[in-house]
């Protein structure tokens, strides 16, 4: 018997929370107008108690209540936050119809609720004869996949992926495997909210991947992706989760993942590896049987930090990709670490579908002007094929090759 | 403090942890599983009420209780000996 193509895995159902509200639609049109949500970090647990920090970034509103009070009082925030967004993918995707039994989730994120942690820590200090119960099953990186399958029908299997900032990437990845390979047939990848507290703002800071406070008095210009001045990410809060489908079952959705490549590029820490991500770009785009003079649209990983922002644009420059447009929705959002991968995926979904690029905030002047930035307004633009690059502490660089529907 | 004083702090406590159960009241004979409370559950409302009452007590010594008015005069007796 001949062996059959592989199936085209599409995008059928979005879900997603930013700094610019839930859903999809807050998130296409703050994108576009460039809009600043940039403040000084507030929530519980963000800011030393001394008062001595005053970290810059993006924070949530309250999500939509999915879970029943009972339950949510169990729930962290970051956990009420990826209900509300498995909601709406859930929603649209239309999974009610789908048998649970072949509806996978794999969760990108790990150690993803330290914030709580701290918070639980200053609770119980002083009576820790009376440490809550829950304590000793919420630290798992599983409570948040067992949470989502006790809430939504899912049965086939849940699993969580940890790659830092790579990890709403290489859960999409695997997702599109577990579909591609018949294991189930819808598999939902979770870009999960990293609800990170201020000693690991701190830890950060120490290590010089965070932006200083050379902003502090106006925090919508701290995040300046590919911008002379850029001098560190900021955090921002977010969540997205996507539903990845056969095309054959759904139609085109949002698009087809035509390749995606996540390799290991031997470093241990923050450091960026150029020859890492350009292997994992050209792993995808041979997957995809595209080159790379076929992409016109690049979202780029775009922290804000010096050196990172520089290795990435000599990445694009080196490969030939200095006609594709490139923008960076970290200057928008702020980075969501754990779900940015998958939350930027979801702007170049949303962006695909708009014929819209979004400007890159505070691209004033661009240390590498050889690429074409979007920058100052929005840019019309048809995406015919497109890449989202992502990249993860601990040596992960991840590339997504994207067609448009 | 006597037994109906520590089922008043238990029922507070049942409300407080399982919201659908708040405001009401329950009776001697009533037990958590017939609530519908689970494990993980009761052991809050307990660690919760032993702290109320500042009684530091290994949880398994509240094992066996039927119902909460047995539950409530075995944490009255342990509250007594301490």
């Amino acid at each position: 018997m001949p062996n059959s193509p592989p199936p085209d895995i599409v995008i059928s159902g979005i879900g997603v929370a930013s700094g610019l509200g839930y859903g999809k639609a807050s998130l296409i049109e703050g994108l576009l107008a460039g809009r600043d949500v940039f403040g000084i970090l507030a929530r519980p647990g963000r800011q030393a108690q001394d008062g001595s920090t005053a970290f810059i970034g993006v924070e949530l509103d309250e999500p939509p209540a999915i879970l029943s009070p009972r339950v949510a009082r169990t729930a962290g925030f970051g956990a009420r936050v990826a209900m509300a967004v498995l909601d709406e993918a859930w929603r649209e995707a239309g999974l009610d119809a789908v048998d649970p039994l072949r509806i996978g989730l794999v969760v990108g994120g790990a150690n993803l609720f330290s914030r709580d942690y701290l918070l639980m820590a200053q609770q119980t200090a002083g009576r820790l004869a009376f440490v809550p119960p829950r304590a000793g099953h919420v630290y798992f990186d599983s409570d948040l996949g067992g949470l989502a399958a006790s809430t939504f029908a899912i049965r086939g299997f849940v699993h969580s992926v940890g790659a830092a900032s790579a990890s709403g990437a290489v859960a999409t990845m695997m997702a599109a495997e577990a579909v591609r390979s018949g294991r189930v047939d819808a598999c939902i990848a979770l870009g999960a909210m990293q609800d990170v507290s201020y000693l690991d703002l701190l830890g950060l800071r120490a290590l010089g991947a965070m932006g200083s406070v050379r902003f502090g008095g106006q925090p919508g210009r701290a995040c300046r992706p590919f911008d002379a001045d850029h001098d560190g990410f900021l955090f921002g809060e977010s969540c997205a989760a996507l539903v990845l489908r056969r095309g054959c079952d759904v139609g085109a959705g949002y698009g087809t993942l035509v390749g995606a490549a996540a390799v290991a590029d031997g470093q241990r820490g923050p450091e960026p590896d150029g020859a890492g991500q350009r292997r994992a770009i050209l792993q995808a785009l041979t997957q995809a049987g595209l080159t790379t003079a076929e992409i016109d649209y690049v979202n780029a990983h775009a922290t804000s930090t010096p050196k990172g922002d520089e290795v990435e644009a000599a990445t694009l420059r080196d490969l030939g990709l200095g006609h594709a447009w490139v923008n960076a929705t970290k200057s928008v959002l702020g980075h969501g670490l754990s779900a940015a991968g998958a939350v930027e995926l979801v702007a170049l979904l949303l962006q695909m579908r708009a014929g819209m690029l979004h400007p890159t905030r505070n691209l004033d002047n661009p240390h590498e002007p050889e690429l074409r930035y979007v920058r100052g307004e929005a840019q019309p633009h048809s995406i015919r094929h497109a890449l989202k690059l992502s990249f993860g502490f601990g040596g992960t660089d991840v590339a997504l090759a994207i067609r448009s529907p | 403090m006597d037994s109906d004083q520590i089922l008043d702090l238990l029922t507070a406590e049942i409300g407080e942890v399982v919201p659908d159960l708040a405001g009401r009241s329950f009776t001697r004979a009533e037990s958590m599983a017939e609530l519908g409370i689970d494990s993980i559950e009761r052991s809050e409302i307990l660690i919760n009420t032993l702290e109320k009452i500042g009684l530091v007590l290994p949880l398994v010594q509240l094992h066996g209780p039927r119902n909460l008015g047995e539950l409530a005069d075995l944490i009255h007796a342990k509250l007594a000996a301490a």
